[in-house]
């Protein structure tokens, strides 16, 4: 036995404790979701199983809020993504195409508020959105995430308009067109994949969101998935089985954006924090 | 008007329209609750009394004299370390493993960004059931290969709670340092190592003198943001345990919520989370003044 041999067994040894860290806890909630519920009051349960079923899904689905809360998620989301788009783009190529004298600020602007903490904007939002009654509405929530991820989007923005050269428009002004079809039908083309990102951003901070949408959110109608989830645990009719059910399904747009994109992601994250 | 004076009042017009309405949601739903917020500690503002009035420096006084304020800061204190030393050795190791290069890197690189982008509430849920004290498949584990011999209450015990909080944050947040620690392993330059190796280093001098020197400033950026990130962690920890059992895991900001939404003393609150703020600000400007991780954090961001 050779030290070769044994070093390449103790790095294997490592990366399976390591995986196994990592992956189980995702398996371990699919796999209890599709736990029939008769075998799930039986423990102790079996690391692997073969007698799979739909019955904690279809329950989930017909017996309790999950499609509200899935409606309130979806609205609220699409709300944030479309005005962090519409803004981001907007702010982004403005901050790229002028120069003004607080520009260095809006960046440093950005770190400071990264320290801001989460729960003392929540506070002055709460009792703001509650005097103009916009609490427990969508665009009270939806204009709370959009602001949120919209430094970051906005930084986004202006790192792609950095890219697309001024040429470009000159050439369109130049030919007749007004900045506003320059903007539009020039930049815009290029700056595409800069979108892009900020959609999924936004997305995934509105579609993530748990502290602001279980503030501002207090009628259960109005909660949305991660708020309407964490109630679950509390409710005596429903068991891990849904709660599983309901995690796993959450979170398939997280595996939609991690699967397609993933080697966007990889460069995007380090600018993402 | 001149045409030049024509042309600089069009430009302004023009940055104008662009950047209104991105200025417009953050100056309505950023900076001007930010600037309510900072002056809200200096009034008695309760839910039931919609009427602010100004009682100077009462509210910080009063938080400054809760006992529970001071043992809120120490559990985060405990809890940021603790976080974010683990999060450090998940980077490193997983960082490491990924430089390594290996068949199935792929699968495993998309297994560690996974946690990071997945729900805070999903988290949460998967590990209350994980380590379920009844029901929970690691007791079960640990109980059939006899390390155990009464189940573990992991998020329930007063021992424990804090310790199980941090390995469900570890769990999530780890991959941000593994990627950044990757990727800057991916880019110190080979012909460190060939030199390193020539002059007779072995695989753990080469760690010591190349590899560590060069992740320098990766992990002294990690711990600056992670640390400001772990200290104003709020949801992941609610979900979990609500700041229980017994406050066990309740760290600041689960302090500051109590305050604001079940005793609804919006200025105790927020001068509580005024607080937490400079003590975050003061601590970035001494960290600064130390480490001077500047340079890397306008390339990491």
């Amino acid at each position: 036995m050779n030290l070769a041999f044994v070093q390449r067994w103790i790095r294997f040894l490592a990366i399976a404790v390591g995986m196994t860290f990592v992956a189980f806890p995702l398996y371990w909630m699919l796999l209890t979701a599709l736990t029939p519920r008769e075998q799930l009051f039986r423990p102790p349960f079996q690391l692997l199983r073969f007698d799979l079923s739909l019955e904690n899904i279809i329950e989930l689905l017909s017996a309790t809020e999950f499609l509200v809360y899935l409606m309130n998620s979806m609205i609220v989301a699409a709300g944030a993504v479309v005005l962090n788009v519409i803004a981001a783009t907007f702010a982004g190529y403005a901050l790229s195409r002028y120069e003004f004298r607080l520009k260095h600020t809006v960046a440093q602007g950005t770190l400071l508020s990264y320290m801001f903490p989460p729960i003392l904007l929540a506070i002055p939002l709460y009792i703001l959105l509650s005097d103009l009654g916009l609490r427990n509405s969508y665009i009270g929530l939806i204009l709370a995430h959009a602001s949120i991820s919209l430094p970051l989007n906005i930084w986004i923005m202006w790192q792609y308009f950095q890219i697309v050269p001024v040429s470009l428009e000159e050439a369109a002004w130049v030919s007749g067109a007004s900045k506003l079809r320059g903007l539009l039908q020039v930049c815009l083309p290029s700056a595409l994949p800069g979108m892009m990102s900020v959609a999924i951003f936004a997305f995934a901070l509105s579609w993530n969101d748990f502290a602001f949408a279980f503030i501002l959110q207090t009628d259960t109608s109005m909660y949305t998935l991660p708020v309407g989830l964490a109630t679950f645990v509390e409710r005596t009719a429903i068991h891990w089985g849904m709660i599983m059910s309901s995690s796993a399904l959450i979170s398939i747009p997280t595996f939609a954006m991690v699967f397609l994109l993933q080697r966007y992601l990889i460069s995007g994250l380090g600018i993402a924090r | 008007m001149s045409i030049e004076a024509q042309n600089r009042w069009d430009k302004l017009r023009w940055v104008g329209a662009t950047i209104t309405p991105a200025l417009l949601m953050l100056t309505l739903m950023a900076y001007l609750p930010i600037i309510y917020a900072l002056t809200l500690g200096f009034y008695h503002r309760t839910a039931f009394n919609p009427d602010a009035v100004w009682t100077g420096l009462d509210n910080f006084i009063w938080i400054v004299n809760d006992p529970g304020l001071w043992h809120a800061l120490n559990r985060s204190l405990v809890f940021t370390v603790g976080s974010v030393s683990a999060q450090l050795a998940f980077g490193l190791f997983f960082g490491l493993l990924l430089h390594q290069g290996m068949r199935g890197l792929n699968v495993m690189r998309t297994l560690v960004i996974l946690p990071y982008l997945l729900p805070v509430v999903v988290v949460g849920l998967v590990f209350r059931w994980i380590l379920n004290p009844e029901f929970g498949i690691v007791n079960q584990v640990l109980m059939d290969i006899g390390l155990i011999d009464l189940p573990i209450n992991f998020f329930g015990g007063l021992d424990t709670a804090m310790l199980s909080v941090i390995v469900a944050t570890v769990w999530q947040y780890g991959s941000f340092a593994a990627l950044l620690i990757f990727a800057r392993l991916q880019s110190i330059n080979p012909k460190l190592y060939e030199a390193a190796r020539t002059s007779g280093a072995g695989a753990w001098r080469c760690f010591m003198d190349v590899t560590l020197p060069n992740l320098r400033t990766t992990l002294l950026v990690i711990v600056l943001l992670r640390g400001i990130w772990m200290f104003n962690k709020f949801d992941l920890i609610w979900i979990i345990t609500a700041g229980g059992p017994l406050e066990a895991t309740e760290t600041l900001p689960i302090y500051a919520y109590k305050l604001a939404f079940q005793d609804f003393d919006f200025g105790r609150a927020a001068a509580a989370c005024t607080a937490m703020f400079l003590v975050l600000v003061i601590g970035s400007i001494l960290y600064f003044r130390f480490f001077n991780p500047t340079r890397e954090v306008e390339v990491g961001r």
